[in-house]
């Protein structure tokens, strides 16, 4: 509902948005970088991803409210675990900013796709059989609402009252609702070929590591 | 067999469109035919043409020249004048007058024109010369209302009060001060003037110009009263809705209360039967004893309403797709609406013009984007109208169709997740073609069910006091204020803003999106773009979604 109605809260000088990009950047390392080192493939692989995904969100900007960031950082989340998650989304938003708008709100994205992943990787989306569409479909649905809300704080400052705020989140209904139904197309379209692709691969290492732990070396 | 019921109904969603197409074959469109279109360039026709000596007389103004033209039947232009210092909306209608002769002396046929500088021009109906000229009261602007003529003098309202003029020569008989008025038409009856301003005071003046407060109501009074046998009717606009009121004319006693919706359109009056209309219903009354609402229907229009004889009238849908609305009357209590397909859209407040020329009848349509298009009844010639299509939405709507037909067909095969993926698909683009409509129709329910926001624009010592009861907006560019008003009569955000920003000098950058117009730089200054502030709340939508007020103060700030 934010981008669709133009209104983004306060304005930040040079400096501020400088410190914000920093503390964004910092913690999307720090996530990314405990609890252990990963492996230079693994990284490749989600700045790709995070590349792709952002220029994704530039290109259908046009359409308003449509937003593929959402389904993706739930499904990064339920796949890459909520760290790796919640780093995709903080950079994503970094990213694709850059080219649509930076400002006080990307925080606020930031925070939002953060914690849809968190929540992905929380709801046991995938099975051993692959994604659970239904659930899948429900939570980006959920998605779609908490993103927006959470957005729309970013308004907030200190210029308008509680009637004012509940006032712009009613007006934003319909934009919820596009969310809402891109979300849909996004899981029921994207969704298990997307979380396939994300669906990690032992490595030669991993392999050898399991078949040595298991069945010991004969002879 | 549930499955078979449901692609059933999803197949008849098809048929939909084809009812909707039942605009382009109304019984009006099969009855009359385009026979040609002008185009007077930026600008809008805000009042009703007129026909006289031959000519259809269009009155144009906003961003194009200012100005009063003539256009032979055949639509060549056989003169205009022009008014270059009227610099605001003009919409007084023109007032055709016939020859004749009074105490204050002779005069021939006569067009008067009344602009928002304050001058009144006579013209001559056959080739635009003046007549006579006069110069009436400004401040902030000068006239918008419509004037009427009483034997040999005319009656303007002006800015500030009602003024009589001699038809001969023009100079003035007298003047009397009443309130701020915007779009205050006058009206005569038994020798009492009567006119409404803006802070809804009704004021009454007798043939010797003396003003009296008649009846003050909570709203603005934005047409000439009309009498009806029930009594004096008067719809008064307040913010959110609007109520018509029956007086008694010499009391000023409030005899009845009807509800309507906001920003209402001038009534008209025809016999017994009085007709409203707002953003929201076109009302009929029959105004007998008492007015009594006979029949209703949904309808926005907002500007004049067109009575074409006693069973037909015809008002603008001042919507930005709009067509124009049909109504036909049975004197009883059934009346049915017909959209118009006229062929040029977008807002309109102009009600049409009919007359008959040679045993032709003929009927003059004219809108906010300047363009008048003439049709004919009963004119069989092939004539060649070109008309936009617009390819996007047509092939959104063909995609539309597609999906639609393949989520029946997966849903009866029992392909449960093909059905999925082609009505989630069919879902987003209804979504994102009804969205602009969707959100506009939505924010004004909202708007109308929630309690108005505290905030508002404080007003500026330092401005000027003509600016006072007028439409202001407000540029802040690298930490300025840069305000301009004294507006009149624009109806949303960008239209004043646009004025403003070609009044000091600046350059607008305008993206046309899904959801309306974005202004993506003033002056040359971009940032992230630019915001709005309407009275000193936050605007919900596209500037040229918003609607404004007379007094609106707008404060664009960069992102």
């Amino acid at each position: 509902m934010f981008e669709a109605m133009g209104v983004h809260g306060p304005t930040l000088s040079p400096f501020a948005s400088l410190v914000l990009d920093i503390a964004l950047l910092a913690s999307a390392f720090w996530l990314l970088a405990k609890p252990t080192k990963r492996p230079i493939m693994d990284s490749l692989f989600l700045a790709t991803l995070v590349l792709s995904v952002s220029f994704l969100r530039v290109v259908m900007q046009p359409l308003p409210n449509v937003q593929p960031v959402t389904v993706a950082a739930l499904l990064v989340g339920a796949q890459l675990g909520a760290r790796r998650g919640a780093a995709f989304a903080v950079l994503v938003a970094m990213i694709s900013n850059f080219f649509m708008g930076d400002g006080w709100w990307t925080v606020f994205q930031a925070v939002g796709w953060a914690s849809v992943a968190v929540a992905g990787s929380q709801l046991t989306l995938i099975t051993p059989s692959g994604l659970n569409l239904r659930k899948a479909i429900f939570a980006s649905l959920a998605a779609a609402i908490w993103f927006d809300l959470i957005v729309s704080f970013s308004i907030l400052d200190g210029t308008i009252g509680f009637t004012d705020f509940i006032t712009y989140l009613i007006h934003g209904i319909p934009f919820d609702l596009l969310h809402m139904a891109s979300n849909l197309v996004f899981v029921v379209w994207l969704g298990s070929w997307f979380s396939g692709l994300l669906e990690e691969q032992p490595t030669l290492e991993e392999i050898e590591f399991a078949v040595v732990n298991g069945h010991g070396i004969d002879g | 067999m549930f499955q078979r019921l449901i692609a059933f109904f999803l197949l008849s969603l098809m048929l939909l469109p084809l009812v909707s197409a039942d605009r382009d074959t109304s019984s009006w469109n099969q009855e009359n035919s385009p026979v040609w279109e002008y185009d007077f360039g930026t600008g809008y026709i805000s009042t009703s043409p007129v026909f006289v000596d031959d000519k259809i007389i269009v009155r144009t103004s906003g961003n194009s020249e200012p100005s009063v033209t003539a256009l032979e039947l055949d639509g060549t232009m056989a003169w205009k004048h022009a008014n270059l210092l009227s610099k605001n909306n003009d919409m007084s209608p023109v007032l055709p007058v016939n020859a004749g002769e009074g105490i204050c002396g002779t005069w021939p046929d006569l067009l008067l024109v009344g602009w928002t500088n304050g001058v009144i021009d006579a013209l001559y109906p056959s080739n635009g010369s003046v007549y006579w000229s006069t110069q009436t009261e400004v401040a902030g602007w000068g006239i918008t209302g419509a004037a009427i003529v009483s034997e040999d003098h005319v009656i303007f309202p002006t800015r500030r009060g009602v003024g009589q003029f001699c038809l001969a020569d023009g100079s003035q008989e007298w003047w009397a001060e009443t309130g701020l008025g915007w779009r205050n038409g006058v009206s005569l009856y038994d020798g009492s003037i009567f006119s409404g301003d803006e802070l809804g005071t009704l004021w009454q003046i007798d043939s010797s110009g003396n003003a009296t407060s008649l009846a003050t109501f909570d709203g603005k009074i934005r047409h000439g009263p009309l009498m009806t046998q029930a009594g004096l009717l008067v719809h008064v606009q307040s913010s959110l809705s609007s109520t018509v009121y029956i007086l008694d004319p010499v009391s000023g006693e409030e005899r009845q209360q009807i509800p309507a919706g906001p920003s209402p359109a001038m009534p008209v009056l025809n016999g017994q039967y009085a007709v409203v209309a707002d953003s929201m219903n076109l009302q009929m009354m029959k105004c007998s004893v008492a007015c009594t609402v006979v029949s209703q229907m949904p309808f926005h229009t907002n500007g004049e309403i067109g009575w074409h004889n006693e069973s037909h009238l015809i008002a603008p849908h001042n919507t930005p797709d709009s067509d124009w609305g049909s109504f036909v009357f049975d004197g009883d209590q059934n009346l049915t609406l017909e959209l118009i397909d006229t062929g040029i859209t977008g807002y309109g407040t102009a009600a049409p013009l009919w007359f008959s020329s040679n045993g032709v009848n003929y009927t003059v349509f004219g809108n906010d984007q300047s363009l008048l298009r003439v049709y004919q009844s009963n004119y069989r010639e092939e004539v060649e109208v070109t008309k936009d299509i617009d390819w996007v939405t047509q092939g959104f709507v063909f995609a539309a169709y597609v999906l639609l037909a393949s989520s029946a067909v997966f849903f009866l095969n029992g392909k449960k997740e093909l059905f999925l993926r082609t009505s989630s698909l069919l879902l987003v683009l209804i979504l994102l073609l009804i969205l602009p409509e969707l959100s506009q129709v939505w924010s004004e329910a909202v708007d109308q069910a929630l309690p108005e926001s505290s905030t508002s624009e404080v007003w500026d010592e330092q401005w000027p006091d003509s600016w006072l009861g007028t439409q202001i907006v407000i540029f802040e560019i690298d930490g300025e204020e840069t305000a301009v008003g004294g507006f009149v009569g624009y109806e949303n955000v960008f239209d004043v803003t646009k004025a403003a920003a070609d009044e000091v000098g600046f350059s607008l950058s305008v993206e046309q999106t899904g959801i309306g117009m974005y202004i993506s730089s003033i002056d040359g200054v971009e940032g992230d773009g630019w915001e709005y502030d309407l009275d000193g709340s936050k605007g919900r939508l596209s500037a040229d979604n918003t609607e404004i007020e007379s007094t609106s103060i707008v404060r664009w700030t960069p992102v």
